[in-house]
């Protein structure tokens, strides 16, 4: 291997760890990590253009593994059907559960199963609207991987974002995960049907996403039971 | 009982056997009309490999390989015994049986014969047809049929 080779591949290993990286090229590396997440952001505002174009809403929905996104956007499905034509996008490991479940609400739903990734990013979103005719479409919704961390990494290029936390997940979720409601438009705290067997602190919970995002528009939701989905969809604006 | 997949699949393979030049747009409706007419669903749930990425449609035949760091679809399609090597990106395309498509290849729009070979990393392929060996950029550009 030549020496030019050898040096690539150690500044790209370096790029996995600032911390890692040789005095002389740490500022080299910061710059590249910077590009790369830049790369993903002007991919995602590209994608935001081409849906504003087509007059096509877009909506971001990110939260733990069964905070209940799947389920909130079946009542919101079923609610908005024969008002929109709808794409749902959704992101999972494996399987294709959730798209299954949504699809039974007269919308089109395509699945990603991203193996080991731990949340979607533009290029996925990208890939498929690039080869969807968006004439098709008014709104799009995409149920990103569950988790609370990796999402807020990756812009999707949606209007909005939506983050959902349960009550079940404790009150302490929110003030434990800053990142994700500082981007988002909504945050939704779902399972209140629990509210009397738990007995979380949810004023805690709203207080926590105000104060990280003011401008965030706490709803509190139970979508088995289907309250407050028209409260969301109001918030959405849809 | 023959699909009406494999049925077009078929009709396909014979085209790409017997190239013309004005084959061009033939080919290029013909393989637009599998994947959007025929290709309507996916079958991801036999293949051999860890973790790839899958975007819907994606149909995988039997004792398919997939390496690591792979992402395919949407709108591929796979035939029995192929094998995907790592850091292999599939859209829009059909690879027919038994090929093998090797590391770090880009492919979208295209139709890859059965039995063909590309192991020429570093290289994106878009719009044509492969039939046979590559081994270099050399042999690519030799034997690629061009649809675009």
């Amino acid at each position: 291997m030549s020496e030019k080779r050898k040096q690539e591949i150690q500044r790209i290993k370096e790029l996995e760890s600032i911390n890692l990286a040789r005095e002389d090229i740490r500022d080299l590396v910061i710059e590249t990590k910077k590009q790369v997440e830049k790369d993903n952001d002007s991919l995602a505002e590209q994608i935001n253009d081409e849906l504003n174009k087509k007059g096509i809403k877009s909506i971001d929905i990110v939260g733990a593994i069964g905070s209940g996104k799947t389920a909130l956007l079946e009542k919101i499905a079923e609610k908005l059907s024969k008002k929109y034509r709808i794409l749902v996008i959704c992101g999972d490991i494996t399987t294709r559960v959730d798209a299954d479940r949504i699809e039974k609400h007269n919308v089109e739903t395509i699945q990603i199963n991203t193996g080991r990734e731990c949340a979607l990013n533009a290029y996925h979103i990208y890939q498929i609207i690039k080869n969807k005719d968006l004439n098709n479409y008014d709104l799009i919704f995409v149920e990103n991987v569950g988790n609370l961390i990796c999402p807020s990494d990756f812009k999707l290029g949606t209007d909005k974002r939506i983050t959902i936390v349960s009550i079940t997940e404790g009150e302490w979720v929110i003030e434990k995960h800053p990142m994700l409601f500082k981007m988002s438009d909504v945050a939704v705290i779902n399972k209140t049907d629990l509210l009397e067997r738990l007995g979380t602190n949810i004023d805690k919970m709203a207080n926590d996403a105000k104060n990280f995002n003011p401008k965030i528009k706490v709803i509190m939701t139970s979508a088995k039971e289907g309250k407050n989905i028209d409260k969301l969809i109001e918030a959405l604006e849809l | 009982m023959v699909s009406k997949m494999e049925e077009i699949l078929k009709e396909i393979e014979k085209v790409i056997n017997n190239l013309e030049l004005n084959s061009q747009s033939q080919i290029k409706e013909l393989l637009n009309n599998f994947l959007k007419t025929h290709l309507n669903r996916s079958k991801i749930d036999n293949f051999i490999g860890d973790y790839p990425t899958f975007i819907e449609p994606v149909y995988l035949e039997e004792n398919v390989k997939i390496g690591d760091d792979v992402l395919l679809g949407p709108n591929v399609f796979i035939g029995k015994n192929s094998e995907i090597e790592d850091y292999v990106e599939i859209s829009n395309s059909i690879i027919y049986s038994d090929a093998k498509i090797g590391e770090n290849i880009k492919l979208d729009n295209c139709i890859i014969g059965k039995n063909s070979l590309l192991n020429c990393a570093n290289i994106n392929i878009d719009n044509c047809v492969v039939i046979g060996d590559v081994k270099n950029k050399e042999d690519l550009h030799k034997i690629m049929f061009k649809f675009k």
